[in-house]
């Protein structure tokens, strides 16, 4: 007992020491740190030791992502058929929930011992890129390594940052507005594919008269990009300039909506909260639409339980630019620490290009990006993502490139959109003061972040 | 350990000084020292310093002095809307589970065939904790539609509020659930209610006293070690309490259920400013310690021990 | 006049029945309802909400769910919250009994500081110092071991330790002091006297951690690596994934199931719980 509370004492004490050098000024200390870091614990745990250096060595890779039930089943059978197939690679996987996901990933990052292969989101790119976590791809691509032939251009770009790549996307995303079949041809209208937003308030308005299905209008700030979009430009950049154009657009948009007879109220809407799929106003028919992501599609019909119809978001009145984009729903990078990053590599080349992958993976991670391939698993899904398919395809026609990925400060100006519509429909504040309290406070926020 | 004084003669020495309270004092309480040393003291210090830093996790802290403070203090209004949410939390939900633990506690301390179904039952509600299926089910039944509108309306009162839309109303269903969950508190009562004497209300009977005069002359007094352990435990717990507000309404409407430990946890991880959830962390620590040292300092004025 | 005071009894033991019958359902309502949903299909989970029962009985959830993920079912889950809540409970109880003491009845010096220093690591959030200790336990090499979950529970845990100081204090101190004429040390005293006498904090202590360890998954989330060592707390929450789609039914299920240990424990512990002093044979 003694001699273990000795051990543990010393331990303490060491890692007091070698903590006070991780909190000074050196540039790198995560990194440096991290290759020790690594050894130890895969020594301390008894496990194999990944290094590669010697021939006929097992390659060990790490990898992690965030999923359910199906996705985990699918993503491991996939990572069986690669061992298989490479008998001197060993994946270990690892996988969790969502939120979990990026406190992990936060832990791992500080202390140096990220996952060889990373599951990543278009809002955390960034800040893993800039603090020098993330491995550049392009050498990969280049040397082939990473075959990219059948992706188009657009896929890459949108996991470049500063002309390099530092992910590559494993699935294609859309906005979405979904709606309720049954209600609107008891109404007796017809969505078209892209509408402006006055037209979405007539249809409400006929709607509303006809089935008293309420509407709802989407005052985030996915909207709020579409809208900055539609004039040509991009949100956040008008954010970091102080520039209110699209944010008095939006807010006015969400004003008219909410005082329009036909809009749920913001009390019932605060209830029913439309961030989770479950309990949208959409489901339980309270609403006859609904705005999300193309993913979400599927899970949203099986919830609801009834036909659903997707559109396109709604666009500005005088829009002057394709307002709609394709957003990668998830992608895969390297992490700048690992030992293994050709090895990593090769597997995330198998992952996007294999079809007898992707026939495992059935288009979980949303449509795949390379076109082949895509083609080849969509005969092979059930109905309603085959609506999936077409939509994208549809999106896919039209898109113009996707925002750069979100700036640091990003959840928080989300946040702060949040409340102000809030604000803003429960008639606290004017439509212009909405708009300029926005705009300052972000604009603060994001000059914040960036320091 | 008992072995000391059954020693021989001539090692009474070391057992004298080993039973000297100063010495035994610290043998006791050494795994605490030990594990406090190795596992909190440093992660404490750190977070302390994260304080006065700039820090995303990611990157090395980068150290701004009092920034993170004066911007909380000034800067924030937020900062102080969950600060004022969470001490409404506090203030009402503390008390009304204290007294609603202890009064099923009396009611569950009498012994019958039923009793340990009954604690079993009362307990059962805390054992599910904040999950997600707690969550779907207080959102059904205070919908507009939902069980508690029906009720009232079944005794007469037409109601059609939507409590969780409104931010004068939606608190109260966190404070309800609070209230709900008296389980841990009630426990803790039944224990302290069965550690007091029986030989003490035989003698009070002997005396004459009712039902009532027992209740405020050996029941409370007594059972005061136990109300100052679950008022401290209970308003640590309060200002700490996280999963109602991030998991059933997360923080809606506009703010008026956001806790002030989500707010710090929105700070730490989703915005990457853990230097400014640490800050947030630190003032919590200096509030609910100050209210706690307050507690303490007045105990021997209400609190009864053996001695 | 005898069977008046008979019938008056009987009266009011029927109220008290009936009362505490009553209030039991309104408390057990929420729980059933959720034991009722993991009958239910996903999707009629929430469409139908407000039905108390399925339409269908339909045990489907409990075979998905038991199934688990990637092949690892909740069998192995379960095996490891046994097996961490058991030790990690074992530990807390017997170390904070022993602290517990040297506050309780010891005067020594610095005692307040310490003490202070207990509340202070009670009141800090977990969040905040989870990245240090991340990186600590990780220089030590004992991430993605059970080691970061269980070791710090041996070294006493604040609750309980405060739970067994405040019993401590309600015991007389003629007991102490009648021992130390019989020539008990101080620790003798702790093992003969103060421990049976601290019973129903021990039993409440025990609960307490069984239930908190086997309900966590936040130190889980952080340190597991192996999905083979993952608890069942962390593990159901794998079922809802906000960017996917969420199967709430098998949720439900395996959500159901993990309460039933906790239940078995309150059950069998109780009765000792309230056994209290009455039963030990000291009179106050």
């Amino acid at each position: 007992m003694k001699k273990q509370i000795a051990a543990v004492s010393m331990a303490a004490v060491l890692a007091a020491v070698s903590l006070s050098g991780c909190g000074g000024s050196s540039k790198t200390p995560n990194n440096d740190a991290g290759s020790t870091q690594t050894d130890q614990t895969t020594a301390a745990s008894g496990q194999e030791s990944s290094q590669t250096g010697s021939s006929g060595d097992k390659v060990t890779l790490n990898l992690c992502w965030w999923g359910n039930q199906t996705r985990n089943d699918v993503t491991k059978k996939a990572v069986d058929l690669y061992m298989s197939q490479n008998p001197n690679v060993e994946i270990k996987v690892e996988f969790t929930d969502w939120s979990g996901y990026w406190d992990k990933l936060s832990a791992m990052a500080a202390g140096g011992n990220l996952p060889d292969i990373i599951q990543q989101d278009y809002s955390y790119i960034n800040q893993y890129q800039k603090s020098g976590q993330l491995a550049d791809l392009t050498p990969f691509i280049e040397s082939g390594v990473i075959d990219t032939s059948k992706i188009p251009d657009s896929i890459i770009e949108s996991g470049s940052i500063d002309g390099k790549c530092y992910a590559l996307s494993l699935g294609s995303n859309a906005p979405i507005m979904a709606y309720d079949k049954a209600i609107v041809e008891e109404a007796g209208v017809t969505i078209p594919e892209q509408m402006t937003i006055s037209e979405l308030y007539d249809i409400s308005q006929q709607i509303y008269e006809k089935t008293g299905a309420k509407t709802y209008f989407d005052g985030g700030l996915n909207m709020m990009q579409i809208i900055a979009r539609s004039g040509g430009s991009h949100l956040f950049d008008e954010l970091n300039a102080n520039d209110d154009t699209s944010s008095k657009v939006h807010f006015a948009n969400v004003d008219r909506f909410s005082k329009a007879e036909f809009s749920i109220s913001p009390d019932l809407l605060a209830e029913k909260n439309p961030d989770v799929v479950e309990t949208k106003p959409l489901i339980d028919g309270t609403t006859w639409n609904d705005f999300s992501f193309s993913n979400q599609f599927i899970s949203i019909s099986n919830t609801a339980g009834r036909e659903l119809g997707i559109a396109m978001y709604p666009t500005a009145d005088n829009a002057s630019n394709q307002s709609m984009y394709l957003k990668p729903s998830q992608f895969f990078s390297i992490a700048e620490t690992s030992q293994n990053k050709e090895e990593a590599a090769k597997f995330i080349n198998w992952f996007t290009n294999s079809v007898e992958c992707n026939e495992i993976l059935m288009a979980e991670r949303g449509i795949p990006v390379n076109t082949e391939v895509a083609e080849a698993i969509k005969p092979k899904v059930d109905e309603v993502s085959q609506v999936v398919f077409d939509y994208i395809a549809a999106v896919g026609q039209v898109a113009t490139p996707i925002d750069e990925p979100d700036p640091a400060g990003k959840g928080e100006v989300e946040a702060l959109g949040k409340t102000t519509v809030e604000d803003l429909r429960y008639g606290d504040v004017t439509a212009e003061e909405a708009a300029a309290n926005f705009v300052a406070e972000s604009n603060r926020i994001l000059t914040e972040a960036a320091k | 350990m008992s072995k000391q004084t059954s020693v021989p003669r001539k090692k009474k020495s070391l057992g004298q000084i080993m039973n000297t309270p100063g010495v035994a004092g610290y043998v006791f309480i050494l795994p605490f020292i030990i594990g406090f040393l190795a596992f909190l003291a440093l992660p404490m210090i750190l977070s302390f310093g994260f304080s006065f830093t700039r820090y995303n996790i990611l990157e090395s802290p980068v150290f701004i002095g009092l920034e993170n403070y004066k911007t909380m203090f000034f800067d924030d209004s937020k900062f102080w809307k969950v600060f004022g949410v969470t001490m409404y939390y506090v203030l009402f939900s503390v008390p009304l589970r204290l007294i609603m633990a202890l009064l099923v506690a009396l009611l569950l301390v009498k012994s019958s065939k039923l009793s340990g179904f009954y604690r079993a039952v009362y307990y059962l509600p805390s054992i599910i904790g904040s999950s997600v299926a707690v969550a779907i089910l207080w959102k059904r039944m205070f919908a507009s539609d939902g069980v508690i509108n029906a009720l009232l309306q079944t005794i007469g009162i037409p109601c059609e509020i939507a409590w969780l839309g409104r931010a004068d109303t939606a608190i109260w269903t966190l404070i309800i659930l609070a209230v709900w969950q008296f389980g841990s508190s009630m426990l803790i009562f039944l224990s302290g209610l069965k550690q007091i004497p029986v030989s003490l209300y035989e003698a009070a009977t002997v005396d004459g006293a009712n039902g009532i005069q027992r209740f405020f002359k050996i029941t409370l007094p007594m059972l005061t070690p136990t109300i100052f352990f679950n008022l401290i435990n209970q308003l640590i717990n309060g200002f700490m309490a996280f999963t109602q507000s991030y998991i059933i309404t997360q923080g809606k409407p506009r703010d008026s259920t956001l806790f002030y430990t989500v707010y710090m946890y929105q700070n730490s991880f989703t915005y990457n400013k853990l230097g400014y959830g640490c800050a947030m962390a630190w003032f919590m620590v200096f509030i609910v310690g100050l209210l706690t040292f307050v507690l303490f300092k007045t105990q021997n004025k209400w609190v009864y021990y053996e001695s | 006049m005898k069977t008046g005071y008979q019938e008056k009894r009987t009266i009011i033991t029927a109220i008290y029945h009936v009362f505490t019958f009553f209030f039991a359902c309104v408390m057990i309502y929420p729980l059933v309802w959720m034991i009722m949903s993991s009958f239910k299909n996903t999707n009629e989970i929430f469409r139908t909400a407000a039905n108390l029962f399925p339409e269908e009985f339909s045990f489907s959830n409990y075979q998905v769910g038991w199934q688990g993920f990637a092949g690892y079912g909740f069998g192995t889950f379960f095996k490891n919250s046994f097996f961490i809540a058991g030790i990690s409970t074992i530990g807390a109880v017997i170390s904070s009994a022993i602290i517990g003491y040297g506050f309780g009845r010891i005067e020594f010096k610095f005692k307040g500081f310490w003490f202070s220093c207990m509340l202070l690591a009670m009141m800090l959030p977990f969040q905040v110092i989870m990245i240090p200790q991340y990186i600590i336990f990780n220089k030590m090499g004992w991430v993605g071991s059970y080691l970061p979950l269980i070791v710090p529970q041996f070294f006493g845990q604040g609750f309980f330790i405060f739970l067994n100081i405040q019993f401590i204090k309600g015991i007389p101190y003629d007991l102490d002091e009648a021992a130390r004429m019989d020539g008990c040390s101080i620790y003798s005293i702790f093992i003969r006297i103060i421990l049976p006498l601290i019973k129903p904090s021990l039993v409440t202590s025990a609960i307490f951690s069984f239930m908190w360890r086997w309900d966590d998954f936040l130190s889980a989330l952080i340190y597991l690596s192996d999905p083979l060592k993952y608890p069942v707390s962390y593990a159901l929450k794998m079922f809802s994934d906000p960017t996917a789609g969420s199967d709430w039914g098998a949720m439900f299920a395996m959500a159901t199931l993990s309460l039933i240990p906790i239940f078995l424990i309150f059950l069998t512990m109780q009765k000792y719980l309230v056994e209290g002093i009455a039963s030990t044979g000291i009179k106050g």
